[in-house]
Parts: structure tokens; sequence; C-alpha cells
């Protein structure tokens, strides 16, 4: 016991000295990692501000000289580019992907976790099969079955080929296998039929699982952009990934605009994080937890 | 009397006899297929049959140019080939063979460099956060984070311009320092260490998104250690160094292992970020698997070759996910 203490003693002021330069290190860095996340918006925000005669002068300069709300009120109120409309189309396909999803995925899931039929290993197999297929590599047979059903130039294109999502269904049966059977029981011994069940007593059971896949599934459909890019043409239809894609290339080196178009298309959404941010973490990283 | 009782019982290592069990499991099972049903044959339809398809396609000479004669324009017009387009993909000197294993070796180069980088940055990064007062931990986390809710779109034009040769940011900083101003994005003579500048630019962009998913997964392993085991470490006398080598790292493992695997698979797709920034350009430097398949599928129309180089990139992930399951498994024994 002496020992230690007098150990102690003896590299006290070291080990505070340490410590306290091991916390301002590691502050540092954090520091810097922050400048690092921050900057790039920053510049965009500024960027938005400047005068398109500013953004071209060599040297450049990183604050605006002059403060000024120009290219927002060229985007809204030009009307080429209805940005409404365009919120609108993006709300429809996210909004209408994630109800789908989640009521597929909770009912897929539902089966797979508490009931026995005939077949049920070759399906889930057939979800497990399909969970491992990337995207890209299956396009050009999904957009040849999109020809074939007229759905090409159409929202419904967007959301029509991802009703199902095979991650789903795995997360979901995982959630409701530890859900009691014997509550499931008792249900039924009262006369509760199967689709009550599933609505009534598993759903409310999955609200954190709900939310978090929901949330996968918004982001990845809002921020999407090479299926919308093969799929939509018509500049009505467009959803936001490609209005700003496009509205920058009408404006090439106006970047007050595009810069200022890509704030409105972010903001909402960055709002939203701020205030959500904890479960959207949690649903975005999804993958990851499993 | 009692005797049919005991035989119609079903043995309990048994899948239970629903004939025998009665209505109610009858019922049940008349419920689980009507639901599941509908949802295996979309399966059927949107997943399976596409992969299926994409290997036939394969085979073809196919684009939807031409009226084939067959099952979805196959055949007729749009011949089968056989392996032709593989040994194409594989020997070929025309052009766009020749293209696309430029774009199979950059996107092997990108991976092999940026997931290395991103998890050299993330995991010390992860660490260092979840060292700070819980206060400042949690808006740290917050800000790190925004970039990877933005959308690709907009991570694109923001680093377009942070790159631009003209009122760029990045040459804003380069004449700060008395340096000379250069075209980041489009100059192809420029490479360090034998990489092309314009594809470490997009890494960096690419990192600049995508650093909080990592970082996020590993703060969330790292509070999954129990504190005793770190307790335990500082009495038997290691430093901090000593706990990440001996504690943290191995307990991290298994994230760590999974985290790669993710990277990778989803490097291997990226291809928002280089169609924004370069288009695959200077001179083919930075066009990857996805640019190739996008551009030859939908912008050329040859499907048939696009379907190929599907096979190509799916083969290649399929490689990534078998070692993951291989790898996990050792672990796991443990």
């Amino acid at each position: 016991m002496e020992n230690i203490s007098f150990f102690k003693k003896k590299n006290s002021s070291l080990i505070l000295f340490q410590k306290y330069m091991g916390k301002t290190i590691i502050y540092l860095i954090l520091c810097a990692g922050l400048a690092f996340t921050l900057l790039p918006f920053l510049w965009m925000v500024f960027t938005s501000f400047k005068t398109s005669s500013e953004i071209i002068r060599t040297p450049p300069t990183f604050f605006p000289e002059k403060f000024t709300l120009q290219s927002y009120k060229t985007i809204l109120t030009d009307p080429a580019v209805p940005l409404s409309k365009f919120y609108m189309n993006s709300i429809f396909v996210s909004g209408s992907r994630v109800l789908i999803t989640l009521f597929t995925s909770s009912l897929a899931g539902y089966i797979f976790a508490k009931f026995r039929f005939p077949g049920k290993n070759l399906y889930f197999s057939l979800v497990l099969a399909t969970l491992m297929i990337p995207f890209p590599v299956v396009m050009i047979p999904v957009y040849l079955i999109l020809v074939k059903l007229h759905l090409i130039n159409s929202l419904w294109g967007l959301i029509i080929p991802s009703m199902v999502d095979a991650f789903g269904i795995f997360l979901m049966r995982q959630f409701i296998e530890s859900i009691p059977s014997e509550m499931l029981e008792a249900a039924r011994i009262d006369g509760a039929s199967e689709f009550y069940i599933y609505t009534r007593i598993v759903l409310p059971q999955l609200g954190s699982a709900l939310a978090a896949l929901g949330i996968f599934v918004f982001m990845g459909t809002w921020n999407d952009y090479l299926w919308p890019l093969i799929v939509i043409t018509d500049n009505q239809k467009r959803t936001l990934p490609l209005l700003l894609t496009w509205y920058s290339s009408q404006h090439v080196s106006r970047y007050d605009l595009s810069m200022a178009a890509s704030i409105l298309v972010l903001l909402p959404v960055l709002i939203v994080y701020i205030i959500f941010q904890r479960s959207i973490v949690k649903g975005m990283t999804l993958t990851g937890f499993k | 009397m009692n005797s049919t009782a005991v035989i119609n019982y079903p043995p309990a290592d048994k899948k239970p006899n629903y004939k025998v069990k009665g209505g109610a499991l009858r019922y049940q099972r008349r419920f689980a297929t009507i639901t599941i049903t509908p949802i295996m044959i979309y399966m059927i339809f949107f997943a399976l049959f596409p992969i299926l398809m994409v290997v036939v396609m394969s085979f073809f000479d196919y684009t939807p140019i031409r009226q084939g004669s067959g099952f979805m324009g196959l055949g007729g017009d749009n011949p089968f080939i056989g392996f032709e387009n593989y040994k194409n993909l594989l020997f070929s000197s025309n052009t766009a063979a020749s293209i696309f294993r430029k774009a199979f070796v950059t996107t092997i180069i990108f991976t092999v460099l940026y997931v290395p980088l991103n998890l050299t940055v993330t995991l010390p990064l992860a660490i260092l956060v979840e060292s700070v007062h819980d206060k400042v931990k949690g808006l740290f986390r917050t800000i790190y984070f925004m970039p990877a809710i933005s959308s690709t779109v907009v991570v694109g034009l923001i680093w377009g311009i942070i790159y631009a040769p003209q009122g760029g940011l990045l040459n804003l900083l380069m004449h700060g320092l008395g340096l000379p101003s250069r075209a980041w994005l489009t100059d192809p003579r420029a490479f360090v260490f034998g990489i092309p500048v314009p594809l470490i630019a997009i890494m960096i962009a690419l990192l600049w998104q995508e650093f909080g998913y990592n970082l996020v997964i590993f703060i969330s392993a790292l509070q999954g250690i129990p504190q005793e085991f770190r307790d335990a470490a500082r009495v038997d006398g290691a430093n901090s160094w000593h706990e990440f080598w001996k504690i943290t790292l191995p307990l991290l493992q298994p994230t760590l292992l999974l985290v790669c695997v993710l990277s990778v698979i989803s490097t291997l797709q990226q291809f928002v970020i280089f169609q924004l920034l370069t288009h695959g350009g200077p001179n083919y430097e930075t066009y990857n698997l996805v640019l190739d398949l996008y551009e030859s599928a939908f912008r050329y129309q040859s499907m048939g070759w696009g379907a190929a180089i599907s096979m190509v990139l799916f083969a290649l992930t399929g490689i990534v996910t078998a070692v993951q399951f291989r790898l996990l498994r050792v672990k796991w024994e443990y």
C-alpha cells in the first residue's frame, strides 16, 4: 500500500503534465477534424452570398465582400425552377417508398419470425440471396422491365422496383423474433384475427426498429441520383438531386447560384437532422450495426 | 381410444403435423402463405429475375435499339455470342475494352487506397471522440456526421467549387501559401506517386462525405467494450498506447472487419462523386466501373456489354462478401 502511494507521489506532477498535454492534443486533433468538416459548408454558404463578379475574381475571396441575397432571389423567382414542385416529387417518392417498405418488411419479417409453412426455408434463402446483390449489377434488366411496364419517365418508376427490401425483411425478422410467442398465442385464444395481431400487437412493439429502417430508406431514396438519372427524363418529374445537377449545368461558373440552390435543398434536411440527430444517425448506420 | 390419441400426438423433435392439430394451425398457415406469396412473387420478379437476366444478357450482343426476336428482345438481331463479351473485356484491343480495363484497375486502386485511408482516419478519431467529456462528445459527433446526411450531389457540387481552378477554395489556400494555382480535377499530367491527382481529389471529397458513418459505428462499438477491461489493464500498468493495441483493437476486430467489408463493397460501387467531379476524366484517369457500366449501357446502349461489366462488378463484391463470411466464422469461434 505504502509502496503504491510513494510511486504515485513521485510521478504525480509528471502524470498531471502528461494528462494535460494529452487532453490538449486530443482537442487540437478533434478541432482540426471540425475545421475539415465545416470548411466546405462555410465555403458553400459564403459563395452563395457573393455577387457573380466577386466569384470569378483572382485571387478569390473567402468572406463575401458584399453580402447579397441576389442568388436566392434569382432561384426562387425563376419560373423554370418551381422548387416546391421538385420538393413534392422528392417527398412523394421517398415517402411512398418508406411507407411501402416498412409495411412489406414488417409483414414478411413477422411471417418469417413467427410462422411455419411449406417453402419457408426456400423463401428465406431467396431473401438472403437478394441481400447480396448490389443495385448497379441489376440496373440494366430492371430498366428493361420498367420499359415493358411503361414506367420510364414516371415517378412510379422510382418506387415500384424497390417496394420490398431484403435487408428490411431481415432486420424486422430479427426484431420480431424477440417478441414472446405467448403474447401472440394469448391474442389468438381471445379470438384475434392474424391481421389484427400484426397491426395491434406486433407493429406497436417495433417502434424504434421501424423508425430506424424508415430513416435508412428515406435518406437512401432522398439522396439517390443514379436511378432517377436513368429513369426520369421529363423536366417536371425531376427529383431534387437531378434538379441540382441540371441547374448547375445550366449556370456554369455561376457558383453563387448552384451553391444557393444546394443550400435550399440541404437546409430542410439539415434542420430535421439537428432535431432528430440521435435516431437519424442510428437509422443511417443501420447496416453497420446489424 | 387412448392408443389413437398417443399415435396422433406429434413427436416433440419433429415438425408439428398440421393436419392432425386441426383448424387453428391450418388457418395460421394459410394466413402466412397468402401474405408471403405476393411478396415473394415480387422478389422473384424484381430481384431474382433481373440477376438471372444479367447473366443471360452478358452472353448476347444486345442493344435495345435493335428489335430482337425472342424473349425480352434477345435473339434475332441481338444475337447470342457466347463468351465473346467476356473475351473482349479481357483481351480485345478496341476502345471500349481498353476503357473497361482501365476502369477496372482504377476501381481497384481507388478502393485499395481509399478504404485504409478511411479506416486510419475514422478509428483513431472515434477513440479520441470517445475519450472526451460527454457534453462535447455529442457536439463533435453531430457535426462530424453532417456531411453524411448531405446528398452526394450537394457534396459533389461543393467540392467541385473547392477544386475549381478559378475561384476555388483550394487555390485560394495555395495563393495564401504563395504557391501557384492548379487545375486539380483536369490536369492529365499531375501524378503523386503514380496516382492521378484528380483521383486523390475525389478520394478526399469522398472521405469528407463518408467518414461520419464509420466513425459512428466505431464509437458505438467502443461503447460496447466494458470499462473493467481498461481498468484492469491500467492496474497492470498499461499506458494508453498498450491499451489501444492490446485491449481496444482485439475487441474491436469483428466491427473492424465488418466496417472494412462494407466500405470495400460501397467503394466498389461509387458513381455520383466520380460523375460530378471529373466525369471520368481527364484521359479516363478517374473512370470507374459503375461509371463505365452506366455509360456503356445507358449512353451507348450496348446493354449486353454492360451486362458483362455488371457481372464483373458482381464477382468483385461476391469475392469480398465470401472473404468476409470466411473471416467472420473464424473470428467468432473463440
